[in-house]
């Protein structure tokens, strides 16, 4: 039997933004075994959802689960109340919910990308595209008030309505973006650094993402064909241009290219629904307290976001059941790790874009 | 949604019956406190591809009786299975304590007397 040595990477480490500890088991470079440590930022926000908030407040609270995708998490907190409720929207309050749960994705995508690209080396290209990831976030300021937590989906609607001068905004700055993605798209497939650095590299075959349950842009990029977008009917996206980025290679080339390919898509489907935004209300009164149980799947930038919620008819909740993307994610990374080189850990994890407030809760 | 009970000493068999890892995505194992020492115990499935179908297996159960586990069948679901041993107390095969709580954390959140 070789002999075998322990090496951590995290819970601080140059290449994490998020507090996550790996301990890998390496034969010489080679890693043959991983454990995880994900609990170091837990909040206990489950709880907090059922003992100390009243339902009405919960959908501000789950929005601090995280700061990346804050939206999807108010978004599919609502939609469980909502349907306990009895409530549907109007289309006007579907649109204007999925113009930002897209916005929110281009940026928490590119924001992966920039990172991606800085574990390479590359850190003019990490400048680059956080300087372009800009132009969305000034689109979520200027519709939601908030770069981050913006608390822009309430029960019954949304906190904000489009202008006009905020549409012509929305395309201005997606059509500059477009044209930055196609310039990336070369690059990432082109560059020598980084297709030399990620070609082959971290790969999840398509039987470990179906074994281990891969979801999001990590299962597109091995060829697993599951989006929740298609697969949930609570919002029109087939209508609005989606169309589903897979890849087959599995490795950090093939994730890189479905996030930027998924940027594109996402962009496309914006533009349409701020050309094609119904008439309507922006905000519903709804009535009574969630009684029984629903659950809701939205696709956040890194997977399906699963949300339970059982009421009984008061304002305090029985349960608010958090199932995040990368803690469902953490299994397929394991495998992933097993058999690569540790010199290239830092990164595949950061292929894998991990949210550890998300995951941690 | 679809609610499918089961117990816990059927529930590999039910399980391995029912999931297929190229049909059926596991989306969650979960726990819901009914009081006076009950919870009820779910696991989530999603079936890839199709809208809107998801199925729950459910088991009703104290917080004494030892909790199987799945991971023989679904390799994915030790992550879950250490959470609700995190959260509500409950032994699961296989699964430590820790995944979230420290020695002094509470020692289990979730519970209703907690």
């Amino acid at each position: 039997m070789k002999k075998t040595i322990q090496i951590p990477l995290g819970s601080q480490h140059i290449s994490l933004l998020e507090p996550i500890r790996f301990k890998f088991e390496c034969e010489n470079e080679k890693i043959i075994g991983v454990d995880a440590d994900v609990g170091f930022v837990h909040r206990g926000v489950e709880l907090a959802c059922t003992r100390s908030f009243e339902f009405k407040q919960v959908g501000y609270v789950v929005a601090r689960v995280c700061g990346l995708c804050a939206i999807t998490h108010s978004l599919s907190y609502t939609l469980a109340v909502e349907k306990l409720l009895g409530y549907v929207a109007n289309d006007r309050i579907k649109y204007l919910r999925m113009l930002m749960v897209e916005l929110d994705r281009i940026h928490s995508h590119m924001l992966c990308l920039a990172h991606t690209a800085e574990n390479a080396g590359f850190e003019a290209l990490f400048m680059q595209i956080m300087a372009d990831r800009e132009l969305v976030m000034d689109l979520q300021e200027a519709i939601s008030g908030n770069r981050v937590q913006f608390d822009f989906i309430a029960i019954g609607g949304v906190n904000r309505d489009l202008t006009p001068e905020l549409s012509a905004l929305i395309h201005k700055n997606l059509e500059l973006l477009s044209d930055k993605i196609d310039t990336l798209l070369g690059l990432f497939d082109n560059n020598w650094s980084l297709s030399l650095k990620y070609k082959g590299v971290g790969v999840l075959t398509l039987d470990q993402a179906y074994t281990y349950n891969a979801l999001g842009p990590l299962a597109r990029a091995a060829g697993l064909a599951t989006d929740v977008r298609v697969e949930t009917s609570d919002f029109p996206y087939e209508a609005l241009g989606y169309t589903m980025v897979l890849e087959s290679t599995g490795d950090i080339h093939a994730r890189n290219f479905v996030r930027l390919r998924e940027i594109l898509n996402s962009i496309a489907m914006c533009r349409n629904i701020v050309d094609n935004l119904p008439s309507g209300e922006i905000q519903e009164k709804t009535k009574g307290k969630p009684s029984g149980e629903a659950v809701v799947r939205v696709e956040a930038p890194r997977g399906e976001l699963f949300y339970l919620v059982r009421g009984n008819g008061q304002n305090m909740l029985e349960r608010v059941r958090i199932k995040t993307p990368t803690f469902s994610a953490i299994p397929a990374m394991m495998e992933v790790f097993k058999g690569s080189e540790y010199a290239d850990a830092p990164a595949i994890l950061a292929s894998f874009d991990p949210c550890m407030s998300c995951t941690a809760k | 949604m679809r609610k499918i009970e089961t117990t816990l000493p059927t529930l590999l068999a039910d399980i391995g019956a029912f999931y297929e890892a190229r049909k059926w995505h596991f989306l969650s194992v979960n726990g819901i406190d009914l009081g006076e020492g009950k919870i009820e115990l779910q696991w989530i499935f999603s079936r890839y591809g199709i809208k809107d179908e998801i199925v729950i297996y459910y088991a009703l159960s104290d917080y004494t009786t030892p909790v199987p586990s799945v991971v023989s069948l679904i390799p994915s679901a030790f992550m879950g299975e250490r959470e609700i041993v995190d959260m509500f107390g409950l032994t699961v095969e296989g699964a430590l304590r820790g995944l979230y709580l420290d020695e002094d954390s509470l020692p289990h959140p979730l519970r209703g007397e907690s």
